[in-house]
């Protein structure tokens, strides 16, 4: 659960040194510029956009290509050091937290284009890319890259690779596994492995499939091959307001029950629609709940679809339907709608954004349990979310500065993932597991599933050297080490604890 | 019953190797059961489903017993609304699409012998068809997967909800595993609505060249077919690009992708629905009639054409009843044919591969002869992630019991 507003993101676990010898070997890997270990410079990386967790890194590098990273990674063995990828830092659950004393590896000096092939729907990049930066390369020629995390104008191509980024657009088009077509990894011993290629149907496991929203720890990648689409030819966009969520859940599954595949379909209740306002000045009515639903492809298709869905809106009770008059309506809309989770820092001095999975008909439920627990808690709940498939992102407000609110606030987005769970949701869409959700790793999974899990990690990463403390709820080693009892780093972080 | 199975005759051998005995277990309970049983006594088992992909491969290094998964063949849940569906590894994808197309909804996967190939086949496999231009291969479409590992562990991956993040992708990693890793017990996917409508039109007589040509005009025109097929007449094509969605959509795409034809110097003709149901037929049959010999090409899409007249024709003279079908938006090309003298057929495969390789591409063999199998690797050079393979099935199958030597690079 993030606090993108809290007050005071907490102090961070300070540094632990790395020793003169690692500095000197990183120093002459990248050149002594490109390895940060000035106290700015710790302190810079402590945090990812989840600023409620802040440990600072031993040392960040900034290398320049595959080989310097391959180079970083054997030092970082020889010292027997953690090893933190990270690329913006936009994420929201301290999946780029670091580990005292860890490498901390930036990639803003790999962000080159590599290759551009439209014809063969493909495109080579460094992990450094910036996610818009694709698109609007591509952007020229009408084609596009389809993942559009609401943070894509910052987060990285890498980044979204270890997280599985979604947006609101996967609806139709999928995530980032599903256009990813290969990856150049580097392994903890320190190889170099082509995994998938652009050529479809590579032999062998699918390990790419694997390697996508593996959080940065099974190795350090360093080349992405991302498939690339041709721009539809029409987008037909509208915003429909109805007197609550429960009509918009309505209608939302009035569309899909339809036949529709919509690009899009975004709900936001009268908390959400509020703070959108307020920090956009758009026009919407304070009404119960709204939707912002695209619908895309050849013209005739999208037209047919559009009107069919606009129909169907009003059959279930939209109050108002409104269709953009140009594509700078269009957008003003949609930056209503992805503004919304910074617009709530307009109506509250604090608040955790939440990301949990429910199956789409239990919408209304799930958003009646969660005004329950609301009320119970005497605590505002902004819902605004990826509702054609039940991607939920509550927003609990708080006042840091009231005491215990906090721990209320905190306890109340946890009850919120139980309530996904409890449906036969997920404890995560698109942000990730992270350091943040790893407890609730153990509720949603077995120990079986857990082990399954563990043992695959083991096989690209049997030292578990990178981004320790992750994904798993407790720490695990691979296979049966016998000799002296080494704390594990995430022990060492505070982040875990030996069961 | 399914504990002990029963003695295996010599229609139940895998690539000629023999199991004693096959398991039939008729729960998933039972399925985890066998295997815990089968670890505890060090057998070395294969997994099969309808059978009809069993050729891919290498042979299993060492095989005990089959365990048939035709007995694990429920639909555990079906949510319409949710457009997810959970079935058991053992249903037919034909069974499955004939509950579901009651919801007017369907898995957007057609690989060949849909009344035959089960669910876990399909997923081990990796099998596809025409359709993938769309909607995606088995990686796109799976969401969930519950498997018995080696040691009769049962585990859980992925979710019933399309979007979730939690965890690593255990479906995708049993995707073209070939049961290697593990027991596919059961599996969750996600559905399509099924199209109100479709129709499909026919270049009749496409040289290679033009199959490019007609996938680029498309693209420009930012039209979006739902499946592009090519089948083999000679040196030539009969091209087939079909459209599916509402109605209106389709009409204006066809209509559209006719008009194109003049600057395409091609002839391309409308299909009425038994003429277009006639020229799928053709493609089912190009993949489905009984071979001695199949092979899939892999190929950047621009190489297609060199695909279709350089690796193709190596392949047609060297086969008896020769057929191939591409999918020239994929990339993608199936060749069948019956298996002559082995010395031909082992040198058109390698100038096959010859022709692809420059480029990237590939020639998988999914059915050959022995003779032939011996003379060339059936999965073509070594995979790069070789080492990384055989540690990922090491941790999976440390005493390598689940078809051994299987999968790419002899893992």
């Amino acid at each position: 659960m993030s606090h993108p507003s809290a007050v005071s993101p907490v102090a961070p676990t300070p540094a632990r040194p790395v020793s003169a010898w690692v500095l000197g070997q990183l120093a002459s890997i990248v050149g002594p510029e490109h390895v940060l270990h000035d106290a700015a410079a710790l302190r810079t990386y402590a945090s990812d956009a989840l600023a409620t967790f802040a440990v600072e890194p031993g040392v960040v590098v900034l290398p320049a290509s595959t080989r310097e990273v391959v180079e970083v990674v054997r030092t970082a063995r020889a010292a027997d050091l953690p090893l933190v990828p990270r690329g913006s830092g936009t994420g929201l659950s301290g999946g780029a937290l670091p580990v005292p004393g860890c490498i901390l590896l930036g990639f803003s000096r790999m962000n080159r284009i590599l290759e551009v092939d439209l014809d063969n729907g493909f495109m080579r990049v460094e992990p450094g890319v910036i996610n818009l930066e694709v698109s609007k390369q591509l952007a020229p020629a009408g084609y596009y890259y389809a993942p559009d995390p609401s943070s894509q104008s910052v987060c990285t191509i890498g980044g979204n690779l270890a997280e599985n980024s979604g947006g609101a657009h996967c609806l139709k088009y999928g995530f980032t596994a599903n256009h990813v077509l290969a990856a150049r990894l580097v392994t903890e011993d320190g190889a170099v492995v082509d995994l998938g290629s652009a050529v479809p149907d590579a032999p062998g496991f699918d390990l790419l499939g694997v390697l996508v929203g593996s959080e940065g720890l099974l190795g350090v990648v360093t080349e992405v091959t991302l498939r690339i689409l041709r721009k539809p030819e029409a987008t037909r966009t509208f915003f429909a307001t109805f007197p609550s969520t429960t009509e918009a859940g309505t209608c939302v599954s009035e569309i899909i029950a339809s036949g529709i595949v919509p690009a899009a379909i975004e709900m936001m209740d009268r908390l959400a629609i509020v703070a959108a306002k307020a920090a956009t000045g758009l026009d919407w009515p304070e009404v119960g709940a709204a939707l912002l639903m695209d619908v895309d492809g050849p013209v005739a298709e999208a037209e047919h679809t559009s009107r069919s869905a606009v129909e169907l809106a009003r059959r279930t009770g939209a109050l108002e339907v409104r269709v953009p008059r140009d594509e700078d309506e269009r957008l003003l809309m949609w930056k209503g709608r992805k503004s919304a989770f910074a617009a709530v820092g307009r109506i509250s001095p604090n608040y955790i954004v939440q990301d949990g999975v429910i199956p789409r008909t239990a919408i209304a439920d799930v958003l009646g349990e969660i005004a329950r627990l609301s009320a119970q808690e005497g605590l505002r709940v902004a819902n605004v979310f990826h509702a054609g498939d039940g991607n939920l992102h509550p927003l609990v407000l708080f006042d840091a500065k009231a005491p215990g609110e906090e721990q209320r606030a905190e306890a109340l987005a946890g009850e919120i993932l139980r309530i996904c769970l409890r449906h036969g949701g997920s404890i995560t869409g698109e942000h990730g597991v992270g350091a943040d959700k790893a407890p609730y790793m153990a509720e949603m999974f077995g120990e079986p599933d857990l082990d399954t899990m563990s043992r695959v990690r083991c096989a690209f990463s049997p030292e578990q050297r990178f981004n320790p403390g992750k994904v798993f709820p407790t720490p695990r080693l691979c296979g049966d080490r016998p000799g002296v009892y080494r704390p594990h780093p995430a022990e060492l972080a505070g982040l875990a604890e030996r069961v | 019953m399914a504990l002990l199975g029963q003695p295996a005759s010599g229609d139940d051998a895998i690539l000629g190797v023999r199991p004693a005995r096959v398991l039939r277990p008729s729960t998933l309970d039972e399925a985890e059961e066998v295997v815990r049983q089968s670890a505890g006594q060090g057998l070395r088992l294969a997994f099969v489903g309808g059978g009809t992909e069993l050729e891919l491969g290498e042979p299993p290094a060492a095989l005990d017993a089959v365990l048939s998964t035709r007995g694990l063949a429920r639909v555990v849940e079906y949510a319409p609304l949710d457009q997810i569906v959970i079935a058991e590894a053992g249903l037919t994808l034909g069974a499955l699409q004939a509950t579901l197309r009651e919801r007017g909804q369907m898995l957007a996967l057609d690989p060949p012998w849909a009344d035959r190939a089960t669910l876990g086949g399909i997923v081990a496999t990796n099998a596809s068809g025409p359709r993938r231009a769309r909607y995606g291969s088995v990686r796109d479409l799976i969401i969930g997967v519950t498997l018995v590992r080696a040691d009769g562990t049962r585990a859980r991956g992925g979710g019933k909800v399309v979007k979730n993040v939690a965890g690593f992708d255990l479906p995708k990693l049993m995707v073209g595993s070939l049961g290697s890793l593990g027991l596919i017990a059961s599996v969750t996917f996600r559905l399509h609505p099924l199209p109100e409508a479709a129709s499909t039109v026919l270049f009749s007589r496409a040289a290679p060249d033009l199959l490019r040509r007609v996938v680029q005009a498309m693209r420009r025109e930012q039209l979006e077919p739902s499946a592009v097929a090519a089948l083999a007449l000679g040196a030539d094509f009969e091209l087939g690009v079909r459209f599916e969605g509402f109605e209106a959509g389709v009409r204006s795409q066809r209509d559209r992708l006719l008009g194109l034809s003049g600057a395409l110097e091609a002839r391309a003709e409308p299909l009425d629905d038994a003429a277009a149901g006639a020229f799928w037929a053709r493609h089912a049959s190009v993949r489905e009639a009984p071979a001695t010999f199949r092979a899939k090409l892999a190929t950047l899409p621009t190489e297609v054409p060199r695909a279709a007249s350089e690796a193709w024709p190596a392949l047609r003279e060297a086969l008896g009843a020769p057929r191939a079908a591409f999918y020239p938006t994929l990339g993608l090309g199936f060749v069948a044919g019956d298996s002559g003298a082995t010395d031909a057929l082992a040198g058109a495969v390698t100038r096959a591969r010859a022709a692809l390789g420059p480029q990237g591409g590939r020639l998988v063999v999914h059915a050959a002869p022995p003779e032939v199998r011996a003379r060339v690797p059936v999965w073509g050079a070594e995979p790069p992630a070789r080492a990384l393979f055989a540690r990922v099935k090491a941790a999976l199958d440390p005493q390598q019991r689940l078809s051994p030597g299987r999968v790419a690079g002899g893992v």
